[in-house]
């Protein structure tokens, strides 16, 4: 059978027996929904407030009295100003590319946008990534040219002290810890985001392989 | 208290609830699914009901946001319960005057069409619902040309699933 008379069969086929009345009709709009865009929003905002938090309690709880004795908190304290405006500005960006997303647009356009909300958060974590390396390079450079640098952060006061293999570890370590750190973020995205788009992310590569046949 | 905006919405939502339970069909495999999807679409639509100026007719508009819901929104919830898998759609649209080799038909065009992937199974939707090229294109968001050339695609796919 072909398919223009698949076609027919279709055309002629009973209407629903279960109807769903007007009253269960409201009853589901007053329900919540579950989409994947109030996922991604919610699990966006979660971010916004953890990275935020991260660097918040960073600078808080005592952490920054041997930066105070280095004289580096006028530093620090520009820094997390800049910052500030910045986490601001990727806010209003987020929650712009947010509202974009209408369900009573085309299927290509409505995927884009979906995917642009989640780009901007990738944005945001990236920038707190590189904000925190630039951010620890800047303060190594500044404590290392500083005299007993190292001796007053580490709360050593040896003069005989090998400095240099001081250094070297204070170093090491602290790449070890960023490198954990960014392996656990990146297994973490890679999974959360993983599962939540891939249907979406399969559906839009569908969709736009369509645009380079013609 | 319902508004008039509620009343428009319930009544043409009601009217037109068919379209949505197809997509349900076409989507989904279970009843639960099939309840799910159902009522993330009844939200999709009432959320944007507003946005809707009545340019084109209800059941277009509503054409688009149904799909747009199975396609890119909807999220299988996690729920194992165990229901009647309903490769027999019969079971659900069988009526008196119903003929057996019509109803058998219809069942392997369902299930037929549960073998195409997502877009695959929008653009087949949309061609058995009888509407034009520049309304697929339009509908998805793609060129006329690529409509064409996927749906052609899509239909061999389809001949070759309903007649190994």
């Amino acid at each position: 059978m072909d398919l223009a008379n698949y076609k027919k069969v279709w055309k002629n086929q009973p209407e629903e027996k279960n109807k769903i009345s007007a009253l269960e009709i409201y009853k589901m709009t007053q329900s919540k929904s579950n989409s994947l865009v109030k996922w991604i929003f919610i699990i966006g905002l979660l971010e916004f407030v953890f990275w935020f938090a991260i660097n918040y309690l960073g600078t808080k709880n005592g952490a920054l009295e041997p930066y105070e004795k280095l004289n580096l908190i006028n530093f620090i304290d520009n820094f997390n100003y800049f910052h500030y405006v910045l986490v601001v500005l990727f806010l209003i960006l987020f929650y712009r590319n947010f509202s974009l997303i209408s369900t009573g647009d085309d299927t290509k356009t409505l995927m884009k946008n979906i995917l642009l909300v989640r780009k901007t958060v990738k944005w945001y974590v990236y920038y707190n990534l590189i904000y925190a390396v630039v951010f620890s390079i800047i303060l190594n450079i500044l404590i290392f040219n500083t005299p007993d640098g190292i001796n007053i952060l580490s709360g050593i006061d040896n003069e005989s002290f090998n400095k240099e293999h001081m250094m070297s570890v204070f170093i090491i370590a602290q790449i070890v810890v960023i490198a954990i750190m960014i392996l656990i973020l990146w297994l973490f995205y890679y999974l959360l985001y993983g599962i939540l788009l891939k249907k979406l992310n399969k559906n839009y590569k569908e969709l736009t392989k369509l645009n380079e046949i013609s | 208290m319902q508004n008039q905006l509620e009343k428009n919405f319930l009544n043409d939502f009601e009217k037109n609830q068919n379209i949505v339970h197809k997509i349900c069909r076409i989507y989904t495999t279970n009843q639960d699914e099939h309840n799910d999807l159902f009522q993330e679409i009844t939200i999709q639509v009432w959320k944007n009901y507003s946005k809707f100026r009545g340019e084109a007719k209800f059941s277009t508009w509503m054409y688009r946001v149904a799909l747009n819901t199975a396609i890119s929104l909807f999220r299988k919830s996690k729920r194992k319960i165990k229901t009647q898998d309903f490769s027999d759609v019969s079971f659900k649209i069988k009526s008196v005057d119903y003929d057996d080799t019509k109803d058998k038909q219809l069942k392997a065009l369902y299930l037929g069409i549960r073998g195409l992937n997502d877009i695959e199974k929008a653009l087949m939707f949309l061609y058995l619902e009888d509407k034009p090229y520049k309304e697929i294109a339009k509908t998805l968001g793609i060129t006329e040309v690529n409509a064409r050339v996927k749906m052609n695609r899509t239909k061999q796919k389809l001949k070759k699933i309903l007649n190994p």
